[in-house]
């Protein structure tokens, strides 16, 4: 056991924290958003450095890919980052050759569709591939979400090729890790940006930072985005078992909306405006925290995972004493 | 990073587990406090067992007789001694923090006394903190000591003290310079129990037996050679034991083992099929998860050797938290039939955790100024 990253892994988010540097500040990340677009620039030099090949590169793996999403998902990058770095060379053993983009069966919308090359699509108990082509995927208007979301065509659906049996299971279980690494990523963006705006602004003669009802309330919130990272690292680098990879899930589920309502407030008003930046973190909680159904669907399939682990007893059981 | 356990950990655990099967009978479950006497001889032959296996001290330095054995190993020893009810007993704090603390800033002499004693397994000792006026802001406890040739004389009050009944020693905080600030003045006498001038007094509660009690001094003598460090330094000395503190006990393990009996209960009475059950199921074992790896977190600091962190009072949060959900669904799963005493739902020692060693107010206040740098608190 360690959790100190060690030397490649800190080369690698130095080398993350560089590359986005120089594409922008989030003003950057703004437009884009604004635009409805996706920051091609940006996943080309990722590409092109090799970081959407390290969950399947010797010497590294998963764990790596996994810190690098986290990363990006912190910036507020407007990328498909967990699908392409994670999922898809975890699910097919192979390099993704341009965007990827997750949907959960016909119809739900999914995040980044509309830019993806390929999508891998949960259909009941099976994962299929989708090598995207023009029709097989169309825009839904969102309602600022934070996430351009798109839908699949029924014809899309049709020609798109299973992988295989248990191949479902595969795909939930790294889109969960996937999905726990990149809301942890944006709790912690969000957070950061709070901790920053209570630090200067000043009401009644003082930062609104240093008043205890404010001070509990951001001790909490580290809390729960130090636990959402470290459970999204653990369950990418034990290779996404289904109950560590439900129970991360189910983690930032619950926390994301805590998060998200706790740092608007906090904000006051300006942090409805988008002038402002928080509206780059926050406004993506609320899709993560709906996919893939949510909270109660993680939690309840933690409760089934460990219910078929233990033996059933006759009698009732003793109490634990504390 | 890695999240794997080393070959020599897993041997380990394994080691302790067959020693565990082999020093108590099976379904133990903790020691019956209410009898003070049969509890500190078991507790102590327990420790001397771990204490003939290295085990007891082995996270000390080799000068003291320890093994400098990873953290790691006392974090495995902490997931496996605690949800079953800490077979040491009292003893987990002294090796935790009261020996550390003696080896950081006591005399040869002391050294010699105590860190044998302690790392022999059969001394117990309690602390002595908490005041009726100083409970969170401990600095402005007001229990004096006043120099009188080679001793000291102390008058004052401590409360809430646990492990008294079976205590030997009491690590005493007292104030030898009132007129000191707050954190200054403060030192640290090793107290023996049977000291006359100390009066202890039994205080009736609810979360188990033996957890209070009051010790009233009344001109009590305390040989000057018994202060730990120097005079007037001891906040110093107590901040960074109790960092070691925070640490020492897996309760998210505990947590473990309340939600596992709550599962065969509800599959048991059928409330398993409720969809709510199951959601608040998997909501209490992820939140002990983040408790573990909050945990695991602080461990691998130290592991390091990295000074004392923040990273601990997110630990106790998340700790505190964590158990506190899955006493709270115990309740609800264990029902009405769980009222009758001993059959389960009791969650009033899961309202207790999260007043001891420093109430989760205290442990946000840290996290706010030492990992968040948030400005000084009005």
């Amino acid at each position: 056991m360690d959790l100190t990253p060690n030397d490649i892994q800190r080369q690698a988010l130095d080398a993350v924290d560089r590359i986005l540097e120089r594409n922008g500040d989030w003003q950057h990340n703004k437009k884009l958003v604004d635009q409805t677009a996706y920051d091609q620039g940006l996943h080309d030099e990722l590409a092109g450095a090799g970081f959407f090949e390290l969950a399947v590169t010797d010497g590294a793996g998963p764990l790596d890919a996994a810190l690098v999403v986290e990363r990006l998902a912190e910036s507020a990058a407007v990328l498909a980052a967990a699908a392409t770095a994670l999922v898809f060379p975890m699910v097919t053993g192979e390099v993704a050759s341009g965007p990827v983009a997750l949907a959960n069966g016909l119809g739900n919308p999914f995040r980044m569709g509309q830019f993806a090359k390929t999508v891998l699509i949960l259909d009941g108990d099976t994962a299929k591939r989708l090598d995207v082509q023009a029709g097989d995927v169309a825009d839904v208007n969102n309602d600022r979400t934070g996430w351009p979301l798109a839908r699949l065509s029924p014809a899309a659906l049709q020609r798109a090729a299973s992988l295989g049996p248990g191949s479902g299971d595969k795909l939930r279980n790294w889109w969960r890790v996937g999905l726990a690494v990149e809301t942890a990523g944006a709790m912690k963006g969000a957070l950061n940006t709070t901790v920053g705006y209570v630090k200067d602004r000043v009401q009644f003669g003082r930062p609104i930072g240093s008043f205890q009802a404010i001070q509990h309330r951001l001790a909490q919130l580290a809390v729960n985005a130090e636990a959402a990272y470290w459970l999204g690292l653990e369950a990418a680098y034990r290779g996404a078992p289904a109950q560590a990879a439900a129970a991360a899930a189910a983690y930032v589920s619950a926390n994301a909306p805590v998060m998200l309502r706790e740092c608007q407030q906090m904000h006051g008003a300006i942090g409805f405006t988008r002038e402002y930046p928080l509206h780059l973190w926050t406004m993506r909680l609320p899709a993560l925290q709906r996919e893939l159904g949510g909270m109660t669907r993680h939690a309840r399939d933690v409760a089934k995972s460990l219910a078929a682990a233990l033996e059933p007893q006759g009698a009732r059981p003793m109490a634990t004493q504390l | 990073m890695d999240f794997d356990w080393t070959e020599d950990d897993v041997a380990y655990r394994n080691d302790i587990k067959a020693f565990l099967a082999e020093q108590l009978p099976p379904g133990w479950n903790g020691y019956d406090k209410s009898n003070l006497e049969k509890y500190k001889t078991d507790s102590i032959a327990f420790a001397k067992a771990m204490a003939a296996r290295g085990w007891l001290t082995q996270n000390w330095p080799k000068e003291y007789g320890g093994q400098e054995a990873s953290p790691w190993r006392a974090a495995i020893l902490s997931e496996e001694l605690w949800p079953i009810g800490e077979p040491r007993g009292p003893q987990y704090m002294n090796v935790n923090w009261i020996g550390p603390a003696i080896m950081a800033a006591g005399t040869e002499e002391q050294k010699l006394y105590h860190l044998r004693r302690i790392s022999a397994g059969d001394v117990c000792w309690c602390q002595g903190f908490s005041e009726p006026d100083a409970g969170s802001d401990l600095p402005a406890m007001r229990t004096h000591a006043v120099r009188d040739g080679d001793d000291y004389v102390v008058n004052g009050s401590k409360i809430w003290t646990s492990h008294v009944g079976t205590a030997d020693f009491c690590f005493l905080l007292v104030k030898t310079d009132p007129t000191a600030a707050k954190r200054a003045g403060i030192s640290i006498l090793l107290t023996p129990m049977d000291t006359p001038g100390l009066e202890v007094r039994h205080i009736d509660g609810f979360v188990g037996e033996q957890a209070f009690h009051q010790l009233v001094f009344t001109d009590m003598r305390v040989p000057a050679a018994y202060r730990l460090g120097e005079e007037n330094r001891g906040w110093d000395i107590v901040r960074r034991a109790l960092s070691f503190e925070r640490v020492g006990a897996a309760h998210y393990e505990t947590g473990q083992l309340i939600l596992n009996r709550t599962i065969v209960e509800a599959r048991r009475n059928g409330m398993f099929e409720d969809p709510e059950i199951q959601t608040r199921i998997g909501e209490v074992y992820a939140a002990l998860e983040a408790a573990r790896m909050l945990t695991y977190k602080v461990v691998d600091l130290r592991a390091h050797g990295s000074p004392p962190t923040a990273d601990s009072n997110l630990s106790r949060v998340a700790q505190t938290s964590a158990l506190r959900l899955a006493g709270e669904l115990a309740h609800v799963v264990f029902g009405e039939e769980g009222l009758e005493a001993g059959s389960g739902g009791d969650v009033r020692r899961v309202l207790a955790f999260s007043v001891a060693s420093g109430t989760t107010e205290m442990q946000l206040d840290q996290i706010a100024s030492n990992f968040l740098a948030l400005p000084t608190k009005v």
